[in-house]
């Protein structure tokens, strides 16, 4: 016999942590669409923002919230700084660009977690919230905590935001066109660098924010970067590659699977019936679940 | 033509250079060994991966030890005559097959003696390497039962049994009042959490109270699941078997979902500076297991006259608290230093010397700031200490551990049943 109460609080909790996946794809799969770039340091971008979040947090209050604002701007301006390097070692002359794409992520990514480790060590580090605490609890229906419901708004809006930019303004056509075909849309005057750049400091400003919000929901880890690296690409192959809509579908599925999994059948086989799922979506549609993502190649 | 034949003589000429730098710095290698004024002891720890905290733990603990005998005694004194103490590390990084390699690359290395990595699934991949080479090997940190009931002859451990600890701490608590009727069990799928787990799970069979249910899962599981099945259950306590990581995230969750059993316990880590950092202003009122801290009542002995001076010994050399696997890690020195005074031979130890050893540590009764150390030589708990008292601690407001049972241990009194959430 199935606890009502109980179910009902899984389907929330799946849906929550979906929202928390969904603020890490977002990113992942515009970098992807936009610059075909499988990057390997999105997990770091979620580490070192929770860490900032850790870090600066008491320096504003003890809420974790008020940092938001200043991880966007920063890793918007990083992730700037860093996508000149990444268009430089994937184009012009070299083989294989999007597997030396893949190879300046990892190794940027084993740079930040390195470098975290050594400067500020192993230790678990809190983001302190003072407004994001506890849970609201619905009669009849279950708890949603505060944290992780934020979190998912937080993620979804950041997608309409997106959406909205890409087709709905002249500089999200711009990055739609150079999506399309750089060669074409360069020759139509576009500065492609430029939208590059905002394509992927928008990407790392949004995964670096989903950092502090992910830290406030668990902790700061310098090792946690590899579990969300894991999920961003469970994510945008389950969406589809590059396909925004696709990331909020995705997440649902990854979080209510995740979550009826651990309490109707085993937590121990979470992973197992996600990666089948994976398999099984890339064997029967590669596309994505909803058919609108890129065919890998 | 010409070219590629130069080429192939230029590449043979490489490779013989090599080959022969290869050579003569393996002679070095092993040549170096012989004639040692120092005494060489190889330690393999995790400095990389996900156990890499309490890598530094026990790095820190053993490098405390050598460090201090260095310093305030020259080293270890054979026949009048005192030779230095010098560590190596390899890293295990976290993983049971690069700990096994590690361990037969400070074998090779030619170490006197190995201090054993931090985590008990290392642990059980480097025993069999210190058997196949006759290797003396004290582990400070590993609490897995299924170590010592191997029986590994060349290795010892510090730090009892987890089955014992978890049972111990466990039992305290479920005699606190009002006593508790029921428990909801939980343990992260690997060999210490789960021996965590079943150690609880015996006491509680013990206590005659109701298991709701044993709950295993991997370590990167969305703790809210796990939560809501607990809260479904209504438990009086909750006991957890794990590493800090998993307590963070158990907590939070707990608290995001006000999940408030009278009392949770959780083993290992609870009174480290990485859980009351990690956990926050979810930290206090959390129930622990531990056989040291700094204000237990305890006797001092070699090296340090005290926990607490082993303590403040701590925090001038790193800035930071000891916890109990650090001062089982000093402690496993402690005893290879007391060891190697009685075996009386200088460096480097022929085999005879460590097959010698063995018989040492097998009799040995050292006095220590972290307790008297001496090692079962028989049945489940074969080379292991398990003298050490286990204690259930408990995380105050301001994050400090204070013993509050078993009761003839306790200095200060449970706050038990902790208040639920939003009453703190």
């Amino acid at each position: 016999m199935v606890n009502i109460g109980l179910f009902t609080q899984i389907v929330i909790n799946g849906l929550l942590l979906g929202g928390i996946y969904v603020t890490i794809g977002v990113g992942f799969s515009l970098a992807f669409g936009v610059l075909e770039v499988v990057d390997f340091a999105v997990g770091e971008y979620v580490m070192i923002g929770a860490f900032t979040g850790a870090l600066l947090t008491p320096l504003l209050g003890a809420e974790g919230v008020f940092v938001i604002p200043i991880v966007l701007i920063s890793f918007f301006a990083l992730g700037a700084l860093i996508q000149p390097m990444i268009h430089h070692v994937t184009t012009g002359d070299r083989p294989h660009p999007l597997l030396m794409g893949l190879v300046f992520t990892f190794g940027l990514a084993t740079l930040l977690r390195g470098s975290v480790l050594s400067i500020f060590g192993p230790n678990n580090r809190d983001v302190p919230s003072s407004l994001l605490t506890g849970g609201v609890e619905i009669s009849g229906v279950g708890t949603f905590p505060v944290v992780r419901t934020v979190t998912a708004v937080f993620g979804v809006s950041a997608l309409v935001v997106f959406m909205y930019y890409l087709y709905r303004t002249t500089g999200g056509m711009a990055i739609r066109a150079i999506a399309e075909d750089r060669t074409n849309a360069r020759l139509m005057g576009i500065n492609i660098n430029r939208y590059q750049s905002i394509a992927y400091g928008a990407y790392a400003a949004l995964t670096g924010s989903a950092g502090v919000f992910i830290g406030m929901t668990f902790t700061a880890n310098p090792g946690m970067g590899l579990q969300y690296t894991a999920f961003a690409f469970f994510m945008v192959v389950l969406a589809g590659m590059g396909y925004l809509p696709g990331v909020i579908v995705a997440g649902i599925v990854l979080g209510l699977t995740q979550s009826f999994t651990a309490v109707y059948i085993s937590g121990n086989l979470v992973l197992l019936v996600l990666f089948a799922i994976i398999y099984v979506v890339l064997l029967i549609s590669p596309a994505g679940i909803l058919g609108r993502g890129e065919w890998a190649t | 033509m010409t070219r590629n034949y130069n080429d192939r003589r230029t590449f043979l000429k490489g490779v013989g250079g090599a080959a022969t730098a290869v050579g003569l710095a393996g002679c070095a290698g092993s040549g170096g060994s012989s004639g040692r004024d120092y005494f060489k002891f190889g330690a393999v720890t995790s400095l990389s991966g996900e156990l890499r905290f309490g890598g530094e733990v026990t790095q820190r603990g053993y490098d405390l030890w050598a460090n201090t005998i260095n310093e305030e005694q020259g080293g270890i004194e054979i026949d009048g005559e005192t030779y230095e103490v010098q560590i190596e590390y390899a890293d295990a990084q976290s993983t049971p097959s690069t700990g096994a390699d590690a361990a037969s690359q400070m074998i090779n290395e030619g170490a006197d003696a190995i201090l054993g990595p931090y985590s008990s699934n290392v642990t059980l991949a480097v025993c069999p390497i210190m058997e196949q080479n006759s290797m003396p090997h004290i582990s400070g940190s590993a609490e897995s039962p299924q170590i010592w009931q191997e029986g590994f002859e060349y290795s010892f451990g510090t730090i009892p049994t987890v089955s014992i600890i978890g049972n111990e701490a466990a039992s305290a608590l479920l005699n606190l009042e009002p006593q508790p009727e029921s428990v909801y069990i939980t343990a992260v799928n690997e060999p210490f959490s789960v021996a965590t787990g079943d150690s609880m799970q015996a006491a509680a069979e013990e206590a005659g109270i109701t298991i709701e249910n044993y709950e295993q899962f991997p370590r990167d599981t969305d703790y809210t699941n796990v939560v809501s099945a607990a809260q479904n259950a209504d438990p009086d306590l909750h006991l957890h078997g794990g590493h800090i990581g998993s307590h963070v995230d158990l907590v939070n969750a707990a608290e995001q979902l006000g999940y408030s059993p009278d009392g949770l316990l959780m083993h290992y880590g609870v009174n480290t500076g990485s859980y009351k950092d990690g956990a926050g202003a979810q930290a206090p009122y959390t129930f622990g297991a531990t056989v040291w801290i700094p204000d237990v009542e305890r006797g001092g002995g070699a090296l340090f006259d005290s926990p607490q001076a082993y303590a403040d010994a701590s925090q001038s050399a790193y800035d930071t608290a000891p916890d109990y696997t650090q001062a089982g890690s000093t402690a496993a020195g402690i005893v290879f230093q007391e060891a190697f005074k009685q075996l009386g031979s200088a460096p480097p130890l022929s085999q005879d010397d460590k097959d010698e050893l063995i018989g040492i540590l097998e009799e040995i009764e050292v006095s220590t700031f972290y307790g008297d150390v001496v090692f079962e030589t028989e049945g489940d708990y074969y080379h292991n200490n398990i003298n050490t008292q286990p204690l259930l601690i408990q995380l105050g407001e301001d994050g400090s551990p204070a013993v509050v049972g078993p009761e003839e241990s306790a200095t200060d009194d449970p706050n038990y049943p902790v208040p639920a959430w939003d009453e703190r």
